[in-house]
């Protein structure tokens, strides 16, 4: 087999075209990510770069080649979110308190703003200088119109402008206005622009088209106590430890920052009744659900597989064929079917039941409905991996044993199916591992409901600690508590990988590592 | 079929018969129809014009297309933008895993290297990781980048096709490296001897041969990535634009339950169909696949 040089020519130009695309990526981003303030994204974004730089443009690396760019997204996107969960597991990161301190001192400033004088809304027109930059002109109520930005105010000569009638200004020598098509396009980028006044404190801020208001703040931020002033009553607020500056009323500014709060969090999930109470059963729920879920599917699986697998079955492909197919429908879809056929007073199954059970509304009935469709949803995989698992048996220990005086049913008992079960060990951890964190198949069929009442409505009756995680999280009105959330998370994750871990040593996937 | 086996098997009596092969059949017959009724159900309510979960029947009243037909027309529910949103993510996405999970386990399989133990291990504990439970996590991170990187913003498809991208050196790489590994390495070695490239044995030989497990990474990945749920819905949740159809359908049939409940079953119909044939096509290399590295003892 000859390989003309030639032909590596088009993996040259893929080479040269991903890397430079690469570069050309992290020279705008990372400039951008430095003026915002995230260096970490910054670094790690130059630092990756740099390596696949050094590795693609060197004949040493081979390996790297390979497993560098999948092990750089790896840790971006699947390490270090598992250990910002840990992380934001000791903030109080939450609706009120998403922002830096910094970010959260700007925005209690600039919420505190409050028109100066009677005469407040100044006339205004945007403008271009001849250079091309846009500025504002703005006439104050002492009679002069004023040229300002972000940086500074400065007067134009009087004679250099003209008001119509009603004051508004009509026109500027040197400058253009912006027309109002202009403006409705640059409008938004003024949501959060000031000019500085004439006063110390005091400030513009654009109103709308053609008017500015002038403002001041009315609290202050002092940097060197680290506390902020209320201008006009004095009185004083300070930080406390979880994330607020508050007065001495005990009143709290709004927005609050993230903080570190240490084990606030885990305290709170352990010492508070309303997380501890609805987090014992959900916690119990997590354990229980998916071991029912294996236990069921694995044995009714296998039953099914040891059933049909007999010499004399003859239509085994079909049976086969049509018993996988729950397997190969999209999940979403079917355990949205199952909760139309469930539907308590119009569902099919409750249809052909004698009487009416409540699906989705009882405590008791859900926890078997979400398992009943998971038992449907799973079995077919445990027939499949049985199915191989009996095919795969040792036919030399089977006849040893038949030779030695075994009958059928000893076989069946104390050879073939502890070793079919020794073999499968490693899968059914597996399977209890993924079921553990089996969202979709509670939140889509019952949305962790019913809700458990002494949770305060966060926490249901089939919830598992991922669907509980969500609601903590993302469900509006609910709290939306991230930092509570990831301690909630963050168990999870330790229980996984004690789970894995098991799964790990038993199977025999560590010699495929040699 | 069973008289058929009754003339051909003539030593069997029709009492052993019964004993040894009918109960087999009946379960075998039972466990299927519990297996097929939801996407007969769902086939039945399709075809049904009145649509509704109450009146419908297994055989409907009054069959039609009005259900399939709503699919083009309802603009509360737009099934197509949904389609396509999810086979462009699930068929990029199913791409990448692969280009990533393949390219890492040539080197796994093929080089010996420094740290390459280490990093089988990284991979395998790794994989163990679903990067769903990380959610508040990437909610955070990209509250955090979507004001310094345009596509890194909740509703953008490219933000969660970096995220899935993240997950690709895990449980692909592990089950494409068993399966190169079985590929004799005196092929490869061969082709050094006459002058080939490490890529191009990668490219020319190892990929080729390799072709019907890639297949199955890539079934297995496009069919996750169509029931991948819980991140998508927190990425792209906010963007009716970008919405899955596994977020779509879900938010739709929430919404009216009873009336929506036939072109719900009919869109469902349509998405699982296709599915369906390619996976029960491929089921025979699925299987290894699921199992590879774990049936050996």
């Amino acid at each position: 087999m000859k390989i003309k040089n030639s032909q590596k020519l088009p993996g040259l130009f893929i080479k040269i075209f991903l890397l430079g695309g690469l570069n050309a990526f992290a020279l705008w981003s990372v400039p951008v990510l430095i003026a915002d303030g995230r260096f970490l994204y910054a670094a790690y974004i130059a630092i990756s770069t740099l390596i696949l730089d050094y590795i693609f443009l060197s004949s040493k690396f081979v390996a790297a080649k390979y497993i560098v760019p999948g092990a750089i997204l790896l840790v971006a996107f699947q390490i270090y979110p598992a250990i910002y969960t840990g992380y934001i597991a000791f903030t109080n990161f939450s609706v009120g308190h998403e922002m830096n301190k910094q970010s959260a001192i700007d925005s209690i400033i600039s919420n505190s703003l409050e028109p100066v004088g009677d005469d407040s809304i100044l006339p205004m027109r945007l403008a271009k200088t001849p250079e091309g930059s846009t500025v504002l002109l703005i006439k104050e109520s002492d009679g002069n119109l004023y040229l300002g930005n972000a940086q500074s105010l400065k007067k134009l000569p009087p004679n250099s402008w003209s008001v119509d009638a009603e004051g508004n200004i009509q026109s500027v020598e040197g400058f253009t206005f912006l027309t109002d098509e202009e403006i409705a396009l640059v409008l938004e980028q003024y949501s959060n622009y000031f000019v500085p006044g004439l006063e110390e404190n005091v400030k513009y801020r654009v109103a709308d088209f053609t008017n500015v208001e002038r403002i001041t703040p009315t609290l202050q931020y002092n940097s060197a106590g680290d506390y902020v002033e209320n201008l006009l009553t004095g009185e004083i607020y300070k930080p406390n430890k979880e994330g607020a500056f508050v007065g001495a009323d005990g009143v709290e500014l709004e927005p609050g920052w993230t903080a570190r709060i240490g084990l606030k969090n885990l305290e709170r999930v352990i010492g508070d009744e309303r997380y501890r109470t609805p987090l014992v059963k959900v916690m119990i729920w997590t354990f229980v659900y998916p071991f029912l879920v294996v236990m069921l599917t694995f044995f009714l699986g296998l039953f099914l597989a040891l059933t049909i697998n007999h010499p004399k079955i003859k239509p085994k492909k079909l049976y086969r064929i049509l018993l996988i197919v729950p397997y190969a429908m999209p999940g979403v879809l079917s355990i949205l079917t199952w909760k139309g056929m469930l539907n308590e007073s119009y569902g099919i199954v409750n249809k052909l039941l004698p009487g009416a059970v409540p699906w989705l509304s009882d405590p008791w009935w859900a926890k078997v409905a979400v398992v009943l469709v998971q038992v449907w949803a799973g079995t077919p995989y445990m027939f499949l991996i049985a199915t191989g698992a009996i095919q795969a048996l040792s036919t030399e220990i089977v006849e040893a044993s038949e030779v030695d005086g075994a009958s059928p049913r000893q076989v069946f008992w104390n050879i073939k199916l502890p070793l079919v079960v020794i073999a499968l060990t490693p899968l059914l951890i597996a399977s209890y591992a993924y079921n553990f964190s089996n969202f979709g198949s509670i939140y889509l069929l019952t949305g962790g409901g019913p809700v458990m009442y002494d949770s305060g409505g966060v926490a249901g009756h089939t919830d598992i600690l991922i669907s509980y995680t969500y609601n903590l999280a993302f469900t509006a009105g609910k709290g939306r508590d991230y930092g509570l959330a990831s301690a909630v998370s963050f168990i999870n994750f330790l229980i996984v990988a004690v789970i894995s871990i098991q799964a790990f040593r038993r199977s025999k996937q560590m010699e495929n590592i040699n | 079929m069973s008289t058929e086996l009754i003339v051909r098997q003539k030593k069997m009596t029709f009492q052993k018969w019964v004993r040894v092969l009918a109960w087999r059949h009946f379960i075998a017959l039972l466990a299927i129809a519990f297996a097929l009724f939801p996407l007969i159900w769902m086939a039945s309510a399709s075809f049904d014009e009145l649509g509704k979960i109450n009146t419908q029947s297994l055989i409907p009243q009054y069959p039609g297309l009005s259900n399939y037909r709503a699919l083009w027309e309802n603009p509360d529910q737009p099934y197509w933008l949904w389609m396509r949103n999810s086979v462009m993510i699930a068929s990029i996405n199913a791409v990448l895993q692969l280009a990533i999970g393949a390219t890492a386990a040539y080197a796994l399989s093929r080089f010996r290297y420094r740290g390459r133990k280490t990093t089988l291990m990284t991979i395998l504990i790794v994989q163990m990781f679903p990067q769903l439970l990380a959610v508040t996590a990437f909610y955070v991170i990209l509250a955090d980048l979507r004001e310094s990187i345009p596509f890194m913003d909740f509703g953008s498809p490219i933000a969660l096709l970096i995220i899935f991208a993240g997950g690709a050196l895990g449980i692909n790489a592990w089950m494409l490296k068993g399966f190169f590994d079985s590929i004799p390495s005196e092929i490869d070695e061969s082709a050094k001897i006459d002058g080939a490239s490490h890529g191009q044995i990668y490219v020319r030989i190892i990929l080729p041969l390799a072709l019907p497990m890639l297949a199955v990474v890539a079934l297995l990945s496009f069919i996750g990535t169509m029931n991948e749920f819980l991140l998508t819905a927190v990425i792209l949740g906010g963007n009716q634009e970008a919405i899955t159809l596994a977020v779509g359908m879900r938010q739709f049939i929430e919404t009216d339950f009873q009336e929506n409940w036939g072109a719900f079953a009919a869109g469902a119909l349509i998405a699982t169909i296709p599915v369906m044939v390619l996976f029960i096509w491929l089921q025979k290399f699925v299987v290894s696949g699921l199992t590879a590295g774990s049936l050996k003892g």
